[in-house]
């Protein structure tokens, strides 16, 4: 009995010792790889991948937060890469071992949240528009439009705070990251004159029901609009005048990972042009990656709702960081909203 | 002797303590602490989470929480009474009626909630129907409002209200129906006079077990009321994801359960424990 208790223990300290250079936990949002991307970096690298999936940053900060997750990689949204650089749960990331970092488009080489891509890589990104029927009246152009009185009953609004005051800010001329008290009040008001015409608060939900026709006019991000779209021809997506908000997904390493090497060979493989354009084209996402581009086809490429056009990018204001004190207020308007 | 009955209480005592007590104490002093920037508590301690509890905006969150919750107890013991009866009262097939009573239990309550949000949709089968017949012209808006939601309420917690009634029921002594017609009762009259009462403690039981979760219901104001108007769970919830302050979410889940548990205590001194 004691011998073999010792053989099974001198069995998983070697096991453990190999696994550390021969394993990779990644823990990503979900529909965000395309199928044969884990197994193809597995057989590449030798290794095996535990791979689990997420909904939002909160399920995965909660998570992360306390160290000792046990994952290698992870997925936040731009925003929250600088309060996790700051509880130092990021890596500094290697740029010799990520010579694939060149595949990056312009745009997200040098993002606000991380200028020097110390800590985070960008991955994929999205922005918020307006997903409409084109079989009912005059194409809307703006957030404004959001609140004619005509959509009464088939409108949705995105069940987000920050993407809510976003569009009432723009509609008001603000910047989408207003911190000023009044400016937020108007907005909020604006939120609480809309919510009469509104069908419900609803994220990725809204999909099958604007593909059904239940919803004519709905606040949604953009490659949650493009499934809805290739699922139906009647739909259509715009980026609205005002301005819109913009939110890149960036793959980061986690201080505690003992595994950085193996861990860079990841992200690097995903700059990959042919991996990440594999990705982007299966899951329909939008790649941050200028090199995975072309390999993209025809119809991708040209397609205005995941790639717009420079002048509309022009528009665009990322998301920033909020500060818990902004956040404490915006939650207490929200809730305001809510109960109104 | 001794060692045999410490045996014996293991178990139960494992369950509390490490799936009650700890879980609480942990909960307790979150609501005690700061918001961490991100998600997470940090120093010092407070107890202002608290305080802001009194902030009329919840006060009112609250309330509505109440008076959706009485509705869908009130709707769940309306239709849970007579479904009891009927069972109670059918002796032959007793057993097969409260399991289908306990059959919608098999399948997950989310998935349940998504198929009422199938029927209630514009273009979902009663619009689809009614349309069809030619009753209505235009859908009706069934989804997405306050009625929905209480609608959902009553259909996922009617088995909590049918179940202790039932029992109630049966143990009802039926040779006290039988002398209340004796006595020249019509049957409706023995029905208000004798069986009513007798019942009470199972329809408050009933009540209870519906009120409590309805009155922390999260899935149902949020699928079926599209996140229009918020209850006391969606607001807890809020504060774990998007507003990302958990002192204030355990802050708010203790005074809710300080609620429910005074209501309890009301309840036991009244009916005794049996009636739990």
């Amino acid at each position: 009995m004691i011998t073999r208790r010792a053989a099974l223990s001198i069995a998983l300290v070697t096991g453990c010792s190999r696994s550390s250079a021969k394993r990779l936990n990644v823990f990503n949002w979900s529909a965000y790889v395309a199928p044969e991307t884990v197994p193809n970096f597995e057989k590449q690298a030798g290794a095996k991948v535990r791979y689990s999936i997420y909904e939002s940053n909160e399920e995965m900060l909660a998570r992360v937060f306390s160290g000792n997750s046990g994952w290698d990689v992870v997925f936040p949204t731009h925003y929250i890469v600088p309060p996790m650089r700051e509880q130092h749960l990021l890596a500094d990331l290697d740029h010799t071992r990520l010579p694939n970092l060149k595949n990056l488009d312009a745009l997200f080489k040098s993002p606000v949240s991380d200028p020097s891509l110390s800590h985070s890589m960008p991955y994929m990104w999205n922005a918020t528009g307006i997903l409409y029927n084109t079989n009912q009246g005059p194409a809307p152009t703006s957030w404004a439009d959001l609140w004619a009185p005509h959509w009464k009953g088939h409108l949705t609004m995105l069940d987000d705070p920050a993407e809510v005051f976003a569009a009432a800010l723009r509609k008001l001329g603000h910047s989408l990251n207003s911190r000023n008290p009044v400016e937020l009040l108007a907005a909020q008001k604006e939120a609480i004159a809309q919510k009469q015409l509104l069908r419900a608060y609803l994220n990725t939900e809204v999909r099958d029901q604007a593909v059904a026709g239940d919803v004519l006019i709905a606040q949604l991000w953009s490659t949650t609009a493009q499934q809805a779209i290739d699922a139906a021809k009647h739909l259509a997506f715009v980026y609205p005048k005002e301005g819109f908000p913009l939110s890149l997904d960036c793959a980061v390493i986690l201080r505690e990972s003992p595994r950085q090497e193996i861990a860079h060979e990841f992200l690097n493989y995903l700059l990959e042009a042919g991996v990440s354009a594999r990705i982007a084209e299966t899951m329909r996402t939008a790649t941050a990656n200028a090199a995975a581009r072309p390999l993209l086809t025809q119809a991708t490429q040209s397609n205005a709702t995941l790639y717009p056009s420079p002048e509309t990018l022009a528009n665009a204001e990322w998301f920033a960081t909020i500060t818990p004190d902004a956040q404490r207020l915006r939650d207490r308007l929200w809730t305001e909203i809510k109960s109104a | 002797m001794k060692h045999l009955r410490a045996m014996f209480l293991a178990p139960s005592v494992f369950f509390t303590v490490v799936l009650f007590l700890i879980p609480l104490t942990i909960i307790v002093s979150y609501s005690l602490r700061t918001r961490g920037v991100y998600g997470g508590v940090v120093d010092p301690w407070t107890i202002e989470n608290y305080a802001r509890l009194f902030d009329p905006l919840y006060g009112m969150i609250m309330v509505r929480s109440v008076l959706m919750s009485l509705a869908a107890t009130a709707l769940c013991l309306l239709a849970g009474f007579p479904t009891a009866l009927f069972i109670v009262r059918n002796e032959k097939h007793k057993s097969l009626l409260l399991n289908l009573i306990m059959l919608p239990f098999w399948t997950s309550f989310l998935v349940r909630t998504y198929a009422w949000m199938f029927l209630l949709r514009d273009t979902g089968l009663i619009n689809s129907a009614l349309m069809a017949m030619g009753i209505i012209k235009e859908p009706l808006p069934l989804l997405y409002n306050e009625t929905a939601v209480i609608v959902g309420l009553v259909y996922g917690y009617l088995p909590f209200a049918v179940l202790p009634i039932f029992s109630n029921l049966e143990r009802l002594d039926k040779a006290l129906l039988e002398a209340a017609a004796d006595l020249g009762a019509k049957p409706w009259e023995a029905m208000f006079h004798v069986v009513l009462p007798l019942c009470a403690p199972g329809l408050r039981a009933a009540g209870v077990l519906v009120f409590i979760p309805c009155l922390g219901a999260y899935l149902t104001p949020d699928l079926l009321g599209g996140g229009k108007s918020i209850m006391i769970g969606n607001l807890i919830q809020n504060q774990f994801t998007t507003a990302r302050d958990w002192p204030f979410g355990s802050a708010i889940s203790l005074a809710l359960m300080a609620g429910v548990m005074a209501l309890l205590i009301v309840l036991i001194r009244r009916d005794g424990e049996e009636a739990l």
